[in-house]
């Protein structure tokens, strides 16, 4: 920890006021969310911050009016499937490169360039490609789409781990015998867990989170993931804000809750990949 | 012996790179191609190639379309955004990291908004500044700021700043936390030797710390830039592009020529056309960071 210099009580007191206000700003539009979500239909247009007759009936409303339970589903399936695909495509080809220096300056330009293209470019492509192979509309296809999109991030937060292994002991390894697929299995992905951990948590986010693909290759209530139901809901004309708080509340809770247990691997692999 | 020990490198190398660059494959080049195919071609959704074109998806993009206020939207709201989003960011980062000690807690609030799916954090905002029930209307109505409860999605001038702030919201935290470690990575006895000199707080932010840190800040612009022209869920759940074509930015104006008029030979030369746009906003932040990253 760097000793912060010696500050006076004004600026202390002042930089306190400042993150509050940022905390506050930060938090304030998930409260109010939360709050909407407690209101009945003529609550809301009042504009209060709290409810004045909290009710619990835009819960079973908006599950009723969408099937916001089985879109939740997919979504958790979808985005650790997919998580899984990456971790399984990534994990040894970081390795190769690191390690035995395969393909070293051509791997980290791919890899940039394709994280630097905006998805829309692959949209197009990929929709008639996943319609020839028949996995349209299925939790599978979408996920294998996600699973190849997150390459590239993971292969970022993954190098700097890779990295961090000192070279002597898969040096030691390979000097002992062991082939180059053992070493990688026994050796280095027991020293990479924290870092594997963090990617593939990165990458759950990322995939639960993504609307575009999702929307334009899930039509069905067996694949449709819930940020295409939320997205359903701003088409309506009357909308019942409500029930829309509710169910986006309910679809956020999955997120919310690795980012309040998984919070330093998150963080740890967030600085890890980018800044380094 | 040593040729067999080469060998068994290279066949090993190889069994694990190809899994990730057919991937690759799949997701970058497999597009690039077909793109440039569809591009050339009158194509719809249901009904691909049906003639070679030439040029002309590439002249009705500019002519018969919006496409290029789309482009031009997109180019101001991605530098825009992330000059306000690093410069916030930083800021906070800053007092985090000079004021703060123990800071859980807090962390783990900062991460919220960036776990948020960009889907509800359009919601969300929706909520905050909708004319009817809108937290902000609300309180400037019972405040007497206002008579009349103020459209900021509906208005041409205010659609673009709040989604701004609706960006900024998701993606300050990412900002504060890259800002963080860099500033935690400047070594101490740069502090301490600043400290010896009589060197205000202040003073020292600019003339020692900023200079130290900014290949790293250049980085986390570029990295927001990148994840700007991504932007496409807060102006679908928003605005919609509008009012008019106010925010329509071009990814979603490629997304509604492709899937909402199936005009996909045209939006196949549309987003040839933006990612030569992107390429060429990014690449001067990426010399600035190489010429940065030498001179340190």
């Amino acid at each position: 920890m760097t000793e912060p210099l010696p500050r006076s009580p004004r600026s202390v007191w002042l930089a306190r006021l400042w993150l509050a206000l940022a905390i506050l700003f930060f938090v304030l539009p998930i409260l109010y969310l939360l709050s909407t979500s407690f209101k009945a239909p003529d609550d809301v247009l009042q504009g209060r911050f709290f409810p004045t007759d909290p009710t619990l009936a835009n819960y079973p409303a908006a599950f009723g009016h969408v099937p916001v339970a089985s879109m939740i589903r997919n979504s958790v399936l979808v985005s650790i499937l997919s998580a899984a695909i990456t971790l399984l495509l990534t994990v040894p080809a970081t390795y190769a490169m690191v390690k035995l220096g395969f393909m070293r300056t051509i791997i980290p330009n791919i890899t940039l360039a394709s994280y630097v293209a905006p998805p829309v470019i692959a949209l197009i492509p990929l929709f008639f490609l996943m319609q020839r192979v028949h996995l349209i509309d299925t939790i599978a296809g979408l996920a294998l789409v996600y699973g190849i999109m997150n390459i590239p991030v993971a292969f970022w937060l993954l190098r700097s781990f890779v990295r961090a292994i000192p070279d002597e002991i898969d040096e030691a390894a390979w000097i002992d015998g062991a082939s180059y697929w053992r070493t990688l299995v026994r050796i280095a992905l027991p020293l990479l867990v924290p870092g594997i951990v963090a990617t593939a948590l990165i990458c759950i986010i990322l995939s639960y989170n993504e609307l575009l693909f999702a929307s334009s290759m899930t039509f069905g209530e067996s694949s449709r993931t819930i940020t295409v139901g939320m997205s359903l809901f701003q088409g309506e004309r009357l909308v019942n804000f409500g029930q829309m708080a509710a169910a986006s509340f309910a679809g956020m809770v999955p997120v919310y809750v690795i980012a309040v247990f998984f919070q330093r691997y998150l963080i740890g692999g967030l600085t890890q990949g980018s800044v380094k | 012996m040593e040729r067999s020990r080469n060998s068994r490198l290279k066949i090993a190398s190889i069994a694990m790179v190809v899994p990730m660059v057919v991937g690759l494959a799949i997701f970058a080049a497999y597009p690039l191609v077909y793109l440039v195919a569809l591009a050339f071609s009158r194509s719809d959704l249901g009904n691909r190639f049906q003639k070679f074109v030439g040029l002309d998806n590439f002249t009705w993009a500019f002519e018969g379309t919006i496409f290029g206020t789309s482009l031009f939207n997109s180019v101001w709201f991605a530098l825009a955004a992330s000059a306000i989003q690093v410069g916030l960011g930083l800021f906070i980062a800053y007092l985090l990291h000079s004021y703060v000690r123990q800071g859980r807690l807090l962390r783990t609030l900062i991460l919220l908004p960036l776990m948020t799916p960009p889907i509800m954090v359009g919601i969300a905002w929706k909520l905050m500044l909708n004319p009817s029930g809108g937290w902000l209307n609300g309180m400037l109505l019972r405040f007497g700021a206002i008579d009349q409860p103020i459209s900021f999605f509906g208005d041409r001038t205010l659609a673009f700043p709040a989604i701004m702030l609706a960006d900024t919201w998701q993606w300050m935290p990412l900002v504060v936390i890259l800002c963080f470690a860099a500033l935690q990575s400047v070594p101490e006895d740069v502090y301490e030797a600043a400290a010896v000199d009589g060197a205000y707080p202040r003073r020292t932010f600019w003339k020692v710390t900023l200079p130290i840190i900014a290949p790293a800040l250049v980085a986390v612009y570029l990295l927001r830039l990148v994840m700007a022209f991504k932007t496409f869920d807060l102006i679908y759940a928003l605005t919609q592009g509008g009012p008019g074509n106010a925010t329509t930015i071009a990814t979603f104006e490629i997304w509604r020529t492709a899937m909402r008029e199936f005009d996909v030979g045209l939006a196949a030369a549309q987003t040839l056309l933006f990612a030569i746009v992107v390429t060429v906003v990014t690449l001067p932040v990426v010399m600035l960071f190489n010429h940065l990253e030498k001179r340190t």
